[in-house]
C-alpha cells in the first residue's frame, strides 16, 4: 500500500486559479459604496490548488480507504450491503438535483415523498410516516418527541423511557434529548427482554414507553415480543421499534403486527443507500393512526390538486430538520423498493440470514458464541477462551491485514469483548466463505503467532494509532 | 431485480450446512401468526424499466434555466470535480472509520475539511459536520445551555423562519425557554438567565447584520451569555470578515452552497464550529492527527470519542452519530476547486449582481427594497404585483423569487430575490424587463 | 490482581480516596479506579468556591473509551484543584495517590467521615467487584 500522503495544504500544491467562476458580465459598483471596509475580509488563507493535483490527492485518498465495493463488510448492526448503481444514476437526474425546495412545480418529489410513505407503511404496517429526519439517531429523536407530545397531550406527565441492556447508544441518548430519564432493563441468557422485570419496572407510573430493536443487537428474535409490548401498553405505554435491524424482518413480519407504535427506519441500511463514510442517511418514522396528528411538519396528503402539505395541526411537534428531509437519501430508497418489488424484499429478508446463519454454523466450530441459538441478521463471537491474551481488537486488525474489513466490535457491550457480525444478503458463498478461512486461520495465529494479532495490522497504511495521543493532545485541524 | 447472488443450488448447500431443510425454518423463534404472506407491492422491476418511471417522475417537476430563489438554498455553479470525487465508490460505500488502519483516506479527507472549515471561518475548531444548518443551529442552543447552566436562549429577527421552529423543537424537548428579541428590544431581553443569543447573518431577509455594536452590553448584561451566529449561504466568506475574528462563539452555517446542489433541500451539510474553549462540550463526530502506538508516522483517528453517544449514552450532550461525510467531503473538494481565488471571485460576483438588480429595480416605479442594511446576495422588495412578476418569470422560463408571505402573511407583495454568479446578464436583464411590464401594467391600470 | 493502597487513607464505595488532614479532605481516585478506566485522556474538574453536597458529582473523567464521575465523598466546598491534571491528565494513571489528586476540599459535616471506608473494607469491594 502507500505511505504517507501530505496534506492538501503543503505548499507545494500551490498552483493557478481554477475558472469555476462564470464570466463577469455586467458594470460593477466600487466594493465600499456597497459595504462598510469593517465588514470584508483581509485574508482567505486558503490555497489554490491546479485540479489535476487535487484529483490525485483524493485517488490516493481513495486507495486509503476500503468500502463495500472493495470487499465483504461484515460490521454488525450496520447492514453494509451493496449499493446499487442504477441508483447513483437517478439520484443525479436534473430533474432532481435542480429542483430547489421552496419551488412550486415540484409534483415529482412530493409526489415521491408520498409514494415511498405509503410503501414504507407497507413494509411496516405503519399508518403514516414522516420522511423528515436525517439518521436513525435523528428519527430516535422525533419519535420520542412524539411520544412525549403524545402524553402532553393527554395531560399526562410521564418522564422515563425503558431501554434493555443490548440497546444501541442512540437509545438511551436520544430519550434524554427528549428530556427522558432511562431505566435499564437487564437481558436475559437469551438477550431477550425478562417479562417480570418488565412488568416490575412498568408498575412505575412515571413510564412512557419501552425502546427496542428487534431482533436485537445479539440477533436474536425476541420470542415473547407480543408479551412484551402487551404488557407495555396495558400499562399505559408506547412500543418504539429501533429499526436498525429490519432487515431480516423484510418481507417476513412487520413492527406493527409485533405491537410497536412507533418505528424508524435507516434507509442507508435496510433500503441500501449508501452510507457514505457516516452520513448522509434518512431516518424516516413511521406512526400508528393515534400518533399520526403529532408527526413533524411538513406532512404530505393526496387531493385533487395532487400532493400537498397538510394544514399544521397544533398537536404536530413542530419542524425538526429545514425543508424535506434527506431528499436525495430518500431517493434512492425509492428506487430500491421499486427495483425489489414484493418478492424481491422477502428474498432480502431471506438471505440476510441464511448468509448470517451460515457465518454461525461455521465459526462457532473455532470461536465462541455465548448467545448460540438461531440467529438473525447477525450474531456476536466474544473473545473469551482465545489464548495467549489476545483480545477482540487484536483480532480486528489481523482481518485488516487480509484485506477485508472487520466486524464491530466491543458491541453490545452485554458479550465481553464482541465480535458482531452481519454479512447482509449481497454477499456470495465464495466471499463468506474466504471470510470464514480468514477467521480460522487467524484462530490458528492466536494459538501459534500471537506476536502477529498484538502487532496487527501490519499490511495496512499505518500500524495502530494512537488513540490516546489524539484525545489528550487534540490536534484537529492544520 | 434483486442483489442476491445465489443461485438455488447454492441456498440449497448454504441450508445443509445449516442443518435446516428450509428458508422459513431460519425464522422458527418469531410467532407463526406474524409471518405475512406476502407484501403488498407490485412486482420489482429491471433496471431500464425503473429509469423510465423516473423520467416520468422527473417530468412532473420543473427545471428551469436561471432562477431567482433562494431563501436558503442556493444555486450556485459545482465543478465536475465534486461529484468526481464523492463518486468514487471507495469513499461513498464505506462506513463511519471506525478502523482507522483501513479509513486512513476518508479520516484524512474529513481532516481536511476541518482544517478548511475553521480557515474559512477562523473558527479555533470545526467538527467533521452535522445533519444541515437548522439541526446545527439547533444542538448549538443546547450546547450553550450546557455549558453555561442556563436555561433561556434569544432569538434575534431574521433567523431563517424554518431554522427558527427546528430551535424551537429541540429546546421544548429539554424544556429550554425561548425568547424573541430584535435590535430595538434586544437589551431589555437580556438578564443573567441567558445562555445564548442567536442570530443570523446575512439574515434571512438578506441584510449582514452588525452584532459588534451589541456585543459590549451582552457581555456587560449577561456575562455568560454565548453568541451564536448562523449562516445560509457561506460563499459570502469569500470576501466578508469571517466569524473568528468578531465576538462570536459558535458559528453555524447550511454548507449546500458548496457543492451540494439544490436536491429539494437535502442532503444538506451542518457546519458546526467554536472557540477552543468549548470544545469539549461540542456535539458530533471529530477527526484528530494522531501517530503510530509504535511508530513514526502520522495518522488520522475518530477522536474526543467519550463526548459522544457510544460511550456517553444517557449522559451525551447530543445523541448524533453519524455527520454527513460524503457532504463534507463535496465541500472541501468544492472549495479546493475555486481555491482562494475563485471563492473570492464567487463572493464578489454575488453581491455585484445582486447589488445590480437591486439598483435597477429601484429605479423602476412602484418596487421599494426593504432593506436598510448591506446585503449580499438577497433582498427584499416590495413590488407592485407580486403573482403577475411570478406568473411573467415563469413564462419566460425564469424561476421566480420567493413570495415572502408565505412565511410571514403579513408581509404582502414583497419578494425576497436572490442573484448569485449563475444569473447571467441576459437573465438579469428578462427579469428586469419583467419588472418593468408588471410595472406598467400596474399604472396602466390605475 | 494487585493494587497500591497507601496508608492514612479513607475510602469511598465509588472508589475515591480521601486524606483528612486539619479539616480539609484532599480527594482522587483509586489506583483500581485507574485501571478500570485505563489510560485517562481528560479530567473536568470544578471551579474553586463551587459547594457540592456528599454523593454528588464533582469532577468528570474520560479515557478513551469510557467516561466517569468523581463523587463527593463528604459535603463542602472545594478550595483547591489540581491544575496540573489539565495538561497532564496520565498523572491519574501513574500517580493516583500523590500527583493525581483531583480536588482539596473544606468539609461541612465532620460526622460524614465516619460513614467512609477503611483500607481493608474498600478491599472487599474491590474483591467482590472482581468476582
Amino acid at each position: 500500500m502507500i505511505s504517507n500522503i501530505q496534506l492538501i495544504f503543503d505548499k507545494e500544491n500551490e498552483g493557478n486559479q481554477q475558472n469555476f467562476v462564470p464570466k463577469m458580465d455586467i458594470d460593477q459598483t466600487e466594493l465600499d459604496e456597497i459595504l462598510q471596509a469593517s465588514l470584508l475580509r483581509k485574508d482567505l488563507p486558503i490555497p489554490n490548488i491546479p485540479e489535476i493535483n487535487i484529483v490525485r490527492h483524493f485517488i490516493r485518498l481513495s486507495n486509503k480507504n476500503y468500502g463495500v465495493d472493495t470487499g465483504i463488510y461484515p460490521l454488525g448492526s450496520c447492514t453494509m450491503k451493496y449499493n446499487p448503481k442504477v441508483n447513483e444514476t437517478i439520484v443525479k437526474l436534473p430533474g432532481f438535483t435542480r429542483i430547489h425546495p421552496l419551488q412550486e412545480e415540484n409534483q415529482g418529489c412530493l409526489g415521491l415523498l408520498y409514494h415511498i410513505s405509503k410503501q414504507l407503511g407497507e413494509i411496516t404496517g405503519m399508518d403514516g410516516f414522516t420522511l423528515q429526519p436525517a439518521a436513525g439517531a435523528h428519527g430516535e429523536l422525533v419519535g420520542l418527541l412524539i411520544i412525549k407530545k403524545y402524553f402532553e397531550s393527554k395531560g399526562i406527565k410521564k418522564q422515563k423511557i425503558i431501554v434493555p441492556d443490548s440497546a444501541h447508544g442512540t437509545n438511551p441518548a436520544s430519550a434524554k434529548m427528549a428530556g427522558f430519564s432511562i431505566i435499564e432493563l437487564i437481558s436475559n441468557e437469551f438477550g431477550e427482554i425478562p417479562l417480570d422485570q418488565l412488568e416490575f419496572a412498568m408498575q412505575d407510573g412515571d413510564v412512557a414507553g419501552i425502546m427496542l430493536t428487534n431482533p436485537n443487537t445479539l440477533g436474536v428474535f425476541d420470542r415473547q415480543i407480543k408479551e412484551i409490548t402487551r404488557i407495555v401498553h396495558e400499562n399505559g405505554g408506547l412500543c418504539y421499534y429501533d429499526g436498525a435491524n429490519l432487515n431480516p424482518m423484510l418481507g417476513i413480519c412487520r413492527p406493527r403486527d409485533m405491537g410497536f407504535d412507533i418505528v424508524h427506519l435507516n434507509l442507508h441500511k435496510t433500503f441500501s443507500t449508501p452510507h457514505g463514510g457516516g452520513g448522509p442517511g434518512s431516518g424516516p418514522i413511521g406512526v400508528v393512526k393515534e400518533l399520526i396528528p403529532f408527526l413533524p411538519i411538513p406532512c404530505l396528503i393526496s387531493t385533487e390538486n395532487g400532493i400537498v402539505c397538510r394544514e399544521i395541526d397544533n398537536k404536530s411537534i413542530g419542524r425538526i430538520k429545514a425543508f424535506w428531509g434527506n431528499f436525495g437519501v430518500i431517493v434512492r430508497a425509492y428506487a430500491y423498493i421499486l427495483a425489489l418489488g414484493s418478492e424481491g424484499l422477502k428474498k432480502v429478508g431471506q438471505i440476510a440470514v441464511l448468509n448470517a446463519n451460515y457465518l454461525r454454523i461455521l465459526l462457532q466450530q473455532k470461536y465462541i458464541l455465548p448467545y448460540n441459538r438461531i440467529c438473525q441478521h447477525e450474531f456476536v463471537l466474544s473473545d473469551q477462551g482465545i489464548p495467549n491474551d489476545i483480545t477482540t481488537e487484536d483480532i480486528a486488525k489481523r482481518i485488516l491485514d487480509y484485506g477485508i474489513y472487520a466486524p464491530t466490535i466491543y458491541f453490545p457491550l452485554i458479550v465481553p469483548g464482541a465480535l458482531m457480525i452481519e454479512p447482509t444478503e449481497t454477499e456470495s458463498k465464495q466471499s463468506l466463505d474466504y471470510f470464514i478461512e480468514v477467521m480460522n486461520k487467524i484462530y490458528e495465529e492466536t494459538k501459534q503467532n500471537p506476536e502477529l494479532l498484538k502487532n496487527a495490522p501490519q499490511n495496512m497504511p499505518v500500524k495502530r494509532l494512537d488513540a490516546v495521543l489524539a484525545a489528550r493532545k487534540p490536534i484537529l485541524h492544520d | 431485480m434483486d442483489f442476491i447472488p445465489h443461485n438455488d443450488k447454492t441456498i440449497a448447500e448454504m441450508l445443509d450446512v445449516i442443518g435446516v431443510k428450509s428458508l422459513q425454518e431460519l425464522f422458527q423463534d418469531i410467532p407463526k401468526d406474524l409471518i405475512i404472506e406476502k407484501l403488498n407491492l407490485p412486482s420489482g422491476l429491471s433496471e431500464p424499466d425503473l429509469l423510465k418511471q423516473f423520467e416520468k417522475i422527473t417530468q412532473k417537476n420543473k427545471v428551469y434555466s436561471s432562477s431567482f430563489l433562494g431563501g436558503g438554498c442556493y444555486n450556485h455553479y459545482i465543478p465536475s470535480l465534486v461529484d468526481f470525487v464523492t463518486s468514487r465508490s471507495e469513499f461513498y460505500t464505506s462506513y463511519t472509520p471506525y478502523q482507522a488502519e483501513a479509513s486512513q483516506g476518508y479520516l484524512q479527507a474529513i481532516y481536511e475539511y476541518q482544517t478548511i472549515i475553521s480557515r474559512l471561518t477562523q473558527m479555533d475548531v470545526a467538527n467533521a459536520s452535522m445533519y444541515d444548518g437548522s439541526t446545527a443551529l439547533a444542538e448549538a442552543a443546547i450546547m450553550s445551555t450546557i455549558i453555561t447552566r442556563k436555561d433561556t436562549i434569544i432569538l434575534f429577527k431574521g433567523i431563517h423562519p424554518e431554522y427558527e421552529e427546528v430551535v424551537k423543537t429541540y429546546c421544548w424537548g429539554q424544556n429550554i425557554n425561548i425568547v424573541y428579541a430584535s435590535e430595538d428590544n434586544l437589551i431589555e431581553k437580556l438578564n443573567g438567565n441567558v445562555a445564548a443569543l442567536l442570530f443570523q447573518s446575512p439574515n434571512f431577509f438578506g441584510d449582514i447584520e452588525d452584532i459588534s455594536k451589541f456585543a459590549k452590553n451582552i457581555r456587560e448584561i449577561a456575562p455568560n451569555c454565548l453568541i451564536i451566529q448562523a449562516m445560509t449561504d457561506p460563499t459570502c466568506l469569500g470576501i466578508l470578515n469571517p466569524p473568528g475574528l468578531t465576538d462570536i462563539d459558535i458559528f453555524v452555517a447550511e454548507g449546500q452552497s458548496f457543492g451540494l446542489g439544490l436536491s429539494f433541500g437535502g442532503p444538506g451539510l451542518g457546519i458546526f464550529t467554536a472557540k477552543q474553549k468549548y470544545l469539549r462540550k461540542m456535539p458530533g463526530r471529530l477527526i484528530g492527527k494522531t501517530t503510530e502506538i509504535n511508530g513514526e508516522k502520522t495518522g488520522f483517528i475518530l477522536t474526543l470519542q467519550a463526548r459522544e453517544q457510544h460511550i456517553r449514552r444517557e449522559k451525551a450532550s447530543s445523541n448524533i452519530c453519524t455527520n454527513q461525510a460524503l457532504c463534507a467531503l463535496a465541500t472541501l473538494t468544492y472549495l479546493l476547486a475555486l481555491g482562494r481565488t475563485g471563492l473570492k471571485e464567487v463572493a464578489t460576483q454575488n453581491i455585484q449582481k445582486a447589488h445590480y438588480v437591486k439598483k435597477e429595480l429601484s429605479k423602476i416605479p412602484g418596487y421599494e427594497i426593504l432593506n436598510k442594511k448591506p446585503t449580499y446576495n438577497e433582498f427584499l422588495v416590495k413590488c407592485p404585483n407580486i403573482d403577475s412578476l411570478i406568473n411573467l418569470c415563469k413564462q419566460r422560463d425564469l424561476q421566480p423569487p420567493l413570495k415572502i408571505s408565505s412565511y410571514y402573511p403579513e408581509m404582502k407583495d414583497i419578494a425576497l430575490v436572490c442573484v448569485t454568479e449563475m444569473n447571467s446578464k441576459n437573465s438579469i436583464d428578462t427579469f428586469l424587463e419583467i419588472a418593468r411590464i408588471v410595472s406598467n401594467n400596474k399604472t396602466e391600470g390605475e | 490482581m494487585d493494587y497500591e493502597f497507601p496508608d492514612g487513607l479513607k475510602y469511598a464505595t465509588t472508589h475515591e480516596w480521601i486524606r483528612i488532614e486539619n479539616s480539609i479532605a484532599t480527594v482522587g481516585i483509586t489506583d483500581y479506579a485507574q485501571h478500570q478506566f485505563g489510560d485517562i485522556v481528560f479530567v473536568e474538574l470544578p471551579e474553586v468556591g463551587m459547594v457540592f453536597e456528599k454523593g454528588s458529582n464533582a469532577a468528570e473523567i474520560e479515557s478513551v473509551k469510557a467516561v466517569g464521575d468523581l463523587i463527593m465523598p463528604l459535603s463542602g466546598e472545594i478550595i483547591g484543584v489540581n491544575q496540573n491534571l489539565a495538561g497532564t491528565p496520565e498523572l491519574v494513571n501513574s500517580s493516583p495517590f500523590v500527583d493525581g489528586w483531583m480536588i482539596k476540599l473544606a468539609f461541612s459535616h465532620a460526622s460524614e467521615i465516619d460513614e467512609l471506608l477503611s483500607v481493608d473494607k474498600y478491599k472487599q469491594i474491590i474483591q467482590n467487584e472482581e468476582h
